[in-house]
């Protein structure tokens, strides 16, 4: 982890630091005093000093730019660290003002206390005391010189030299020289034998001489040794010089040298007062601000190690909240912060697991959804689920083989919103749609419609779906095509009764006709005429009604028995045309064919068909009783995406009454004085079992018409 | 020293600047101080070179204050002569330094000159007198006349450098940031010939 690995060299680095610091900032404070060896070096120290301050004010300068930065982007954590650093800088920088300011106060009185006038005073006059001394004695050698030219005044050069001697004893002087006025070297005398030159007068006591004729002054001389020199002029004819030198008493100078030196010392001090002053409060601001950077420095890297860890919770919350369960922190220390690393880390760990587990449950519902909906779409029922205002919610796709409509087109729409669009198929749906609305239970209804592949037969079963809380939210339907089941039943029944029939009835025919036909045989003879011609007219009613049963009864198993025994392609215009060649003999019957050219083809049994269009024509023959027009128009159309050929008879007879029509297509049922009733019967047998429909053209207001629908190749 | 009981570290750091600013002056003095070199020449006498030169030093108002007040001021006089050389450096031939020291007497009210190189000391009453002293370098031996080729070039060159570590210390930083104190000359070169 990268604050782990910088971690220990930053620590060093700042110790490092505070250490060169305070090192420096000890021999500074060493090199302000005046005797030590650092002294020569305070410049340097100073220097050194500031720009350590410079540099350290860089470092929180960079600090505070970066963190403004991280401020402006809005950075995790950098308010807590902004909130803590200004905490500090307050808190570090009021008592170090204080204790400043202060300071400054006692170094500025401190100072100002060691002067005063009274000192300056004292110091002063003990100068002027010293000099008043000097003075003094100056003038009293001065005196002394003067008295003792009166003895030289006579005195010749070689005179001179032996006076010198006792003079320069007489006065106690250290050395005694006469000059010339041209400052050439008379006579010479000095305590110490050795001192062959005598001390000279320079330029400057020479100028003197001649305006004043005397001169006294106190110089230093080798060693350090003060001495007055005193010069004054000898009165002769020719004048001369006299230069004596006085030692001042060790005592009196070592006391002025004293003087002097604290003189010079306090005149130092009080002239480098201010300086002084400056200097102190230069060092301790330089300390006090270079402790101030350092501190806070350090605040910025300790503050920044403690925040760390809040830093990267916060980003990981940020993550979390953005749906990034895979979050684990860096535990960096195990403190309270550490342990609040821990727990989140804890905490994504459940969260991640938890979210696992719900993917994994929604995985097996998605699963277990998509399996029922396999096996529903997969049935051969169809199935419509509804909601609560009857919109449709699901549909599988058996519904759509059913109803050959794309019923998922319409999820969210009613049935009725299907009816508008499929004409053909409004009346079943309306229905169904108010069983939906209506039914508090299960219910079950039959309905029929014309479809793709003819007329079907439809089983609907429909529940409505109550919630827990006995709410209705919807309702669900099944249907299945029982077209072919329905078919197979009647069938079944119909052959059942005519095998009845042909077994109950018709067997017991023959007997009875051939018993009939023997009495007649028989008797014929045997009887009177009037009785014969009774026995006559008796059999042949017999054997009429006999022949009459028996031809029911065969219709009857006609009916009974599937027409569609073998398929084979019907060119329909053609098989009409054929059927009416053979009524086209009948005078006084006009037959009107009206088809468009055109693919006119079915697919069925040709016999089946013929027998379709026989009866039905043979229907109209006997309703127009051979007089009028028979009509028959073919058509192509196309309906429930299924091509249909439309065969539409139409007669001028008296028509079929409107009470009878519901019922014209069941088995005898008829209009007609004679025939067995099962003409139309047949037809709607064999229509309907080629998935054709057939219906009474009631629009037609002249004669009956008959329209039929049989789907088209 | 203006002090301010201020919690910012950058108000400190302007305090410290104004203070600064205030021991700088910003008008410019009325009197002239600096340090000169009017002339130099080095000539052969005898066997060897002797130099004389003309210094003109002009002390600032501070400088004076300082030495009234027992403070010792330091000059030190470099000399330096070196050989040109066509493709190499400059051969040092000589870096000579001479310190003087001047002091003020109280007691006596004199100004001794010390020069330190050689121990020779002068008393003087007046600063004049004790600045002339040190301004004028007369027939100082510097080099055997040996020591210079005759077919060689020579540049020689004068420097007087007031001593500012020499100050007391308190009055160091001042010295170094007050042009009052600014009491040095430029180098003065001159081309030496045989």
């Amino acid at each position: 982890m990268v604050p782990e690995k910088i971690k220990p060299p930053v620590s060093l680095s700042v110790l490092v630091l505070f250490g060169l610091i305070l090192l420096s900032l000890q021999l500074m404070s060493s090199a302000t005093q005046e005797s030590s060896q650092l002294s020569a070096m305070y410049s340097w120290l100073l220097l050194v000093n500031a720009l350590g301050s410079v540099v350290l004010l860089g470092l929180v300068g960079a600090n505070i730019y970066s963190l403004t930065r991280q401020l402006k982007k809005r950075e995790a954590g950098s308010r807590l660290t902004t909130r803590m650093v200004s905490l500090f800088v307050v808190l570090s920088l009021v008592p170090a003002a204080i204790v400043f300011y202060f300071s400054m106060q006692f170094l500025h009185q401190g100072i100002d206390s060691w002067f005063n006038v009274e000192i300056d005073k004292a110091m002063e006059d003990s100068l002027e005391l010293s000099q008043a001394s000097l003075d003094q004695r100056m003038r009293w050698h001065l005196r002394q010189t003067q008295q003792l030219t009166d003895r030289l005044q006579e005195a010749s050069e070689s005179l001179a030299t032996l006076e010198m001697e006792n003079l320069r004893e007489l006065s106690e002087a250290s050395e005694m020289t006469l000059f010339s006025r041209q400052g050439r070297i008379i006579a010479s005398s000095s305590i110490n034998p050795g001192d062959i030159l005598p001390s000279l007068p320079d330029e400057h006591i020479w100028l003197q001489l001649r305006q004043h004729a005397e001169y006294v002054d106190l110089a230093p001389m080798r060693e350090d040794q003060l001495m007055i020199r005193v010069i004054v002029t000898v009165k002769a004819e020719e004048p001369q010089y006299l230069q004596a030198l006085y030692p001042v008493p060790v005592r009196i100078a070592d006391l002025a040298d004293s003087v002097e030196f604290a003189f010079v010392r306090y005149q130092e001090m009080h002239f480098l007062r201010d300086s002084l002053k400056l200097s102190f409060s230069l060092a301790l601001s330089l300390v006090l601000l270079m402790s101030l950077l350092a501190a806070i420095w350090v605040a910025f890297i300790s503050i920044r190690n403690i925040i760390a860890p809040v830093k990267e919770l916060v980003k990981g919350t940020q993550a979390v909240a953005s749906g990034h369960y895979d979050q684990q922190l860096p535990v960096i220390v195990q403190d309270d912060l550490g342990f609040l690393v821990e727990s989140f880390n804890e905490m994504t760990l459940r969260i991640a697991r938890a979210r696992d587990e719900t993917r994994l449950a929604g995985l097996e519902v998605e699963n277990q959804r998509a399996y029922l909906e396999t096996i529903l779409a997969n049935l051969t029922a169809g199935v419509i689920s509804f909601d609560a205002l009857y919109k449709i919610r699901t549909v599988n796709q058996a519904a759509y083989r059913i109803f050959h409509i794309p019923v998922s087109y319409f999820i969210g729409q009613t049935l009725s919103d299907i009816a508008h669009g499929y004409a053909e198929l409004a009346e079943p749906l309306k229905v169904i749609q108010r069983l939906l609305e209506q039914a508090d239970d299960i219910w079950q209804h039959r309905i029929a419609f014309l479809g793709q592949n003819g007329r079907r037969e439809l089983l609907c079963r429909g529940t409505p779906l109550f919630s827990q809380e006995g709410r209705r939210v919807g309702a669900v339907v099944v249907f299945d095509d029982v077209t072919d089941l329905m078919q197979a039943q009647r069938n079944a029944a119909w052959g059942e009764v005519a095998r009845r029939l042909a077994h109950e009835i018709k067997n017991p025919l023959t007997p009875i006709q051939l018993s009939a036909e023997r009495l007649q045989h028989k008797l014929a003879d045997k009887l009177a005429a009037t009785d014969a011609d009774i026995l006559q007219r008796s059999t042949r009613t017999i054997v009429q009604q006999v022949e009459a049963m028996k031809e029911m009864v065969d219709d009857f198993s006609e009916y009974a028995k599937p027409s569609k025994k073998q398929t084979a392609d019907i060119d329909l215009p053609g098989l009409v045309q054929e059927v009416l060649a053979l009524y086209a003999v009948q005078s006084g019957v006009k037959f009107k064919v009206d088809y468009e050219a055109g693919l006119l083809m079915i697919k069925g049994d040709p016999v089946s068909i013929r027998q379709v269009l026989h009866n039905l024509i043979k229907n109209a023959l006997e309703a127009i009783d051979a007089k009028g027009q028979i009509e028959i128009n073919l058509n192509r159309l196309r309906k429930n995406n299924g091509n249909f050929i439309e065969i539409a008879l139409y007669d001028d007879g008296p028509g079929i009454k409107d009470e009878q029509i519901e019922k014209i297509f069941e088995p005898y049922v008829t209009t007609k004085a004679k025939g067995t009733g099962l003409g139309l019967a047949i037809v709607k047998k064999i229509v309907e079992e080629h998935g054709g429909a057939i219906w009474v053209d009631t629009s037609r207001k002249v004669g009956a018409g008959f329209i039929i629908q049989l789907p088209a190749i | 020293m203006p002090v301010s009981l201020s919690d910012k570290p950058q108000l400190l750091t302007i305090c410290l600047l104004c203070a600064l600013a205030w021991l700088c002056p910003v008008s410019v003095y009325a009197d002239e101080f600096a340090v000169n070199i009017k002339k130099a020449e080095m000539t052969l006498r005898g066997n060897s070179y002797v130099l004389s030169a003309d210094i003109d030093y002009q002390l600032s108002n501070s400088a004076k204050d300082a030495l009234q007040n027992g403070i010792s001021l330091f000059w030190t006089v470099y000399v330096k002569v070196q050989q040109r050389r066509a493709y190499l450096w400059n051969k040092k031939l000589l870096d000579k330094e001479i310190r003087y020291r001047i002091q003020y007497h109280a007691l006596l009210n004199i100004y001794r000159v010390r020069n330190e190189s050689s121990g020779a000391v002068g008393n003087f009453s007046t600063l004049s007198a004790a600045l002339h002293t040190m301004s004028m370098i007369r027939n100082m031996p510097i080099m055997d006349k040996a020591d210079i080729a005759s077919d060689a070039h020579y540049i020689a060159g004068i420097k007087v450098s007031f001593d500012r570590d020499e100050l007391p210390l308190p009055l160091r930083p001042i010295a170094y940031i007050n042009p009052q104190w600014y009491l040095s000359s430029d180098w003065y070169l001159w081309s030496l010939k045989k």
